[in-house]
């Protein structure tokens, strides 16, 4: 398993373990590029556009996912049955920057980027209500509402909390590491099952609740 | 793994009216999310369908027949579960990427063949270990499978003492010392009480030289008592040193032993840290724990009874001055140790990232230097300190805060006793000797206060570690020798039956995988990274067993080969040269630690490593490794490959031995491998096909099928993947050298 982990590398997703097979690369016409290093990676690499209402039209799926037309560099009609979009900065800068690619395969390995969009507010109101009901459903991040209890046992934090999506407990370790202060002072924690909380406005949290963290701050 | 979790009662009877008669309920998980909440539901997936329902309904319903792109996607904090019925790609559902992923991947393959096939009804297995405890749902301790919650803590002990066979003995001395120790401190008092009341404080007696004597006797018991309690102390010191010590080095040798006799795949489940920690810290607080925590818990208590029999005994009422803070002492102590460890650790966090950023910094000063930013690496470096400093200044003046008054507390029975006490003198119901006698006691039993509240939080270290230790001691190596295993002399031929094999069970990384090797040829293996070559030299050594299928070498599946046979008649040299502190001359003897000076050379020689090892220092006795001379890539590729060769070993791997190198030095190298490889089978894995140009036969792996196998004029004329691929490295290769190479064999 280690040896599978080296080999992918997933950026912005830290202890994430890969979920498909790496080791299949699709396999394209070497001939034709000769852009590579002498290593038998070759891949047939698909150019990114930016995609603008112009030329790209995001429709819901047939199976309530997002589906893409676009008409590609070559100025031909392309569409694809299921789009991913990924945010470039989920942290500091979400609605910009959105990398819209082809879902990863197990067949076919990691999915390419077919383009970016830029502004997200350049798309229209309803387009953008499916940009973002993809977006909440990928970076799913629960904001803390009140803390009912904070325990330290055995090395672990146990949590019990109050969220945006319902009343959770979840599980810390090494809270100094996973509890972050970003700039603009918003809390974000990363438990050990992979959820990420956040609390937007620490000072606005109760004062019980408050008392409970201050010393991980 | 557990794929077939238990519904609760509602559920279940939403899946008993929707799942037919013909249906086989296969696969139960939870899953965790639901649009964007947090929800507690089931997926069930039968060998026609897949149900998910969530309390009391049946949210959807998917038949599996036909389905295709069946696959998990890690998200943001959690994970889908997608595939397509027909509609397009849809999400079954969502659920917490770390408890679930791994079983979510079992359905992936599990559905993919429920989709071809719906009479398959045999649940596909896995045994990838659970990271949460089945119990709770708490965590395991990192990497282990123990649940501080649910630890069987008697099993523990039992464990632990059968394992101190031999140290009992030793271990129990400190017990008899510790009664010893207790009585003196009783009776040192009760002495004391005796020299005030009738001689120092007996004014009729002064004066009087008989008394004189008695006194001096009294004087000299407490000094002799004084004596031997000391004395017994110096042994017990001694004791507690020795047992310590040969308990920490069973402990240590039985678990190192085991780490070395453990799988690979063991292993490589923990890491290096974690291992290390147990070999060191945990077997470190196991042993403080017997040694100084036990006896130490021991005598508190033990004194602790003692004081309140004896105080009951002397004046009840005296003894209920003592008890009655003892409650709310205690609840203020661990109120402040929790309090203190808190703030300890924050100090302790705030100091580490100091260091690793001071670290950060060090390293790449280069870095730092180059793009001209050492002003804002100050800054930053000057806010951790700060931040440091401060959280050690406010731990500071609260700690210095809170030590006195706890002092203060604890000693609140002592003033009710010298105030009562002396009210009694006063009005001559008690001797001075009397009250000196009572507080004496006082200090003895308040003293083990302090340490009681630490018991619990030591009690569960302890255990904690001890099944750390356990785990690893009672694991059962996954690869094993059978009964009686074969030493066989390898001749070099190798069959690969049908091979298939992945890390996880449900993932393979070869599959059906076969090809025969003569003996003394050398094959080429060649394909993309991840396709599946590092594994099968895996394999061939034997780090891991293959699920499927056979290997043979001269006939003989490896399975019944002795590990040690096996491995020490093949040679192997890696990508990452690893050399261990120590002299060049060591290293190169790894394999063959009774090797002579002449064969030292010999291997040196024929790695083309000879010349360059007498131009340094100190020779073949330089020095490399971490501390040592820092040799270049191309050199410890040398001294590696020596390595591999001083015990003649009849089979060769080559993992990417070159990869690393310059044409320069792998020109070298080539040569040196060249010798080798005569009269040897070889395996070469290798990136660059001009390195290969010597192999009899090539092998080429795709997505963990063997896509071509034959001789390169074979595979040139086939025009498959292997003829793609030299084409693609001729035309971009303008060295001279790789041009050679291939046009020669081509």
């Amino acid at each position: 398993m280690a040896e599978q982990e080296k080999k992918q590398a997933q950026p912005a997703k830290n202890d994430k373990k890969p979920e498909t097979k790496p080791q299949t690369k699709p396999k394209n016409d070497i001939l034709g590029d000769g852009s590579d290093d002498g290593d038998l990676i070759l891949e047939n690499q698909r150019v990114s556009i930016p995609l603008t209402p112009e030329n790209a039209t995001f429709k819901r799926s047939g199976g309530d996912l997002v589906s893409l037309d676009i008409i590609n560099d070559k100025g031909e009609p392309e569409s694809f049955e299921r789009v991913v979009i990924l945010r470039s900065f989920p942290v500091t800068n979400p609605d910009e920057f959105l990398s819209v690619r082809e879902p990863d395969s197990r067949k076919q390995g990691r999915g390419k980027e077919i383009g970016m969009i830029r502004y997200m507010k350049d798309f229209d109101e309803e387009t953008q209500k499916l940009f973002l009901e993809e977006l909440d459903r990928r970076y799913f991040t629960p904001e803390i509402k009140k803390i009912m209890s904070v325990k330290d046992k055995f090395g672990y934090l146990y949590w019990d909390v109050v969220t945006t999506a319902g009343h959770v407990t979840f599980v810390l370790n090494n809270p100094f590491s996973n509890i972050r202060i970003l700039e603009d002072g918003r809390i974000l924690i990363n438990d050990i099952d992979g959820n990420v909380f956040q609390i937007l406005e620490p000072s606005k949290l109760d004062a019980a609740s408050l008392k409970k963290i201050e010393i991980y701050l | 793994m557990r794929l077939l979790f238990d519904l609760p009662e509602t559920e279940q009877k939403v899946l008993d009216s929707a799942i037919g008669a013909d249906e086989k309920l296969m696969y139960c998980v939870p899953f965790n999310i639901l649009e964007d909440k947090f929800v507690d539901g089931f997926v069930a997936i039968t060998n026609l369908k897949i149900y998910k329902i969530l309390n009391d309904q049946l949210l959807a319903s998917y038949v599996i027949k036909g389905a295709t792109g069946f696959k998990t996607e890690v998200m943001y904090g959690s994970c889908g579960f997608y595939a397509n019925f027909g509609q397009g790609t849809t999400l079954i559902c969502q659920f917490v990427s770390g408890r679930h992923l791994p079983r979510y991947s079992v359905l992936v393959k599990a559905c993919e063949i429920l989709s071809e096939d719906e009479s398959k009804t045999t649940p596909i297995t896995n045994s990838e270990q659970e990271r949460f405890c089945p119990k709770c749902g708490r965590p395991f301790v990192r990497g282990t499978n123990i649940c501080p919650y649910c630890l069987d803590h008697l099993e523990v002990y039992k464990k632990i003492f059968a394992m101190t066979k031999g140290l009992r003995l030793m271990m129990c001395f400190p017990f008899i010392v510790a009664i010893f120790n207790v009585i003196f401190q009783f009776v040192v008092p009760e002495i004391q009480k005796l020299a005030l009341n009738n001689y120092i404080l007996n004014t009729a007696n002064h004066g009087q030289s008989d008394k004189m004597t008695e006194f001096t006797l009294i004087v000299i018991a407490i000094v002799s008592l004084d004596v031997f309690h000391r004395a017994l102390g110096v042994l017990q010191s001694r004791l507690s040193a020795i047992t310590g010590n040969k308990f920490t080095l069973m402990m240590r040798t039985i678990l190192y032993e085991k780490i070395q006799s453990l799988s690979l795949s063991s292993i490589q489940r923990k890491s290096t840290g974690d291992l290390m920690g147990r070999v060191n810290g945990d077997v470190g607080v196991a042993q403080d724990f017997i040694v100084n925590q036990l006896p130490n818990l021991f005598v508190q208590f033990f004194s602790f009874l003692t004081g309140l029999i004896v105080m009951l005994a002397i004046s009840p009422l005296m003894a209920l001055f003592i008890f009655v803070p003892i409650p709310f002492v205690v609840f203020l102590i661990s109120k402040f140790w929790a309090f203190v460890q808190l703030r300890n650790r924050r100090l302790w966090v705030l100091g580490q990232r100091t260091n690793h950023l001071l670290q950060d910094i060090l390293n790449g000063i280069r870095v730092v230097k180059c793009f001209g930013r050492e002003k804002s690496e100050i800054e930053r470096f000057k806010d951790g300190s700060v931040r440091h400093a401060n959280q050690n200044e406010a731990n500071a003046k609260v700690f210095d805060t809170i030590f006195p008054l706890l002092g203060f507390a604890i000693k609140l029975g002592s003033y009710l006793i010298l105030w009562y006490g002396n009210y009694q003198v006063f009005h001559g119901d008690m001797m001075v000797g009397d009250l000196h006698q009572i507080n004496s006691y006082a200090n003895i039993i308040y003293a083990p206060l302090m340490y009681i509240t630490f018991i619990p939080r030591n009690i569960s270290n302890f255990l904690t570690s001890l099944s750390k230790i356990f785990e690893i001691i009672e694991e059962n190596p996954e690869v094993q020798d059978i009964n009686l295993p074969l030493d066989i002399r390898i001749e070099g031929e190798v069959d690969i039956k049908n091979i298939t094999f992945g890390y996880e069970s449900y993932n393979p990384v070869l599959e059906n995988v076969s090809f025969h090797v003569n003996p003394g040829e050398m094959i080429g293996i060649v394909g993309h990274s991840g396709c599946g070559k590092t594994t099968l030299i895996n394999l061939l050594m034997r780090l891991y067993d293959v699920n499927e299928g056979a290997i043979e070498i001269d006939n003989v599946n490896i399975k019944d080969i002795s590990q040690n046979a096996l491995r020490t008649q093949i040679g192997i040299v890696l990508q990452e040269t690893f050399l261990f502190s120590g002299t060049i001359r060591d290293n190169i003897k790894y394999a063959m630690p009774h090797a002579t000076d002449e064969q030292v050379i010999a291997a040196a020689r024929i790695a083309n490593a000879h010349d360059f090892i007498l131009n340094l220092p100190e020779g073949y006795n330089t020095m490399v490794g971490e501390k040592g001379y820092s040799l270049s890539g191309g050199e410890r590729q040398r001294i590696a490959i020596a390595r591999a060769v001083i015990h003649n070993p009849r089979i060769l791997i080559l993992d990417e031995a070159t990869a690393a190198l310059d044409t320069e030095t792998e020109k070298l190298i080539q040569d040196s491998l060249n010798k080798l490889t005569e009269n040897r089978t070889v395996f070469a894995i290798a990136h660059r096909l001009s390195t290969l140009r010597n192999a009899d036969k090539l092998l080429v792996l795709d997505k963990g099928h063997v896509a071509e196998f034959g001789t390169h004029a074979e595979l040139l004329e086939n025009k498959g993947i292997y003829y793609k691929l030299v084409m693609a490295q001729r035309k971009m290769a303008q060295s001279v050298i790789e041009q050679q190479g291939i046009a020669e064999n081509a």
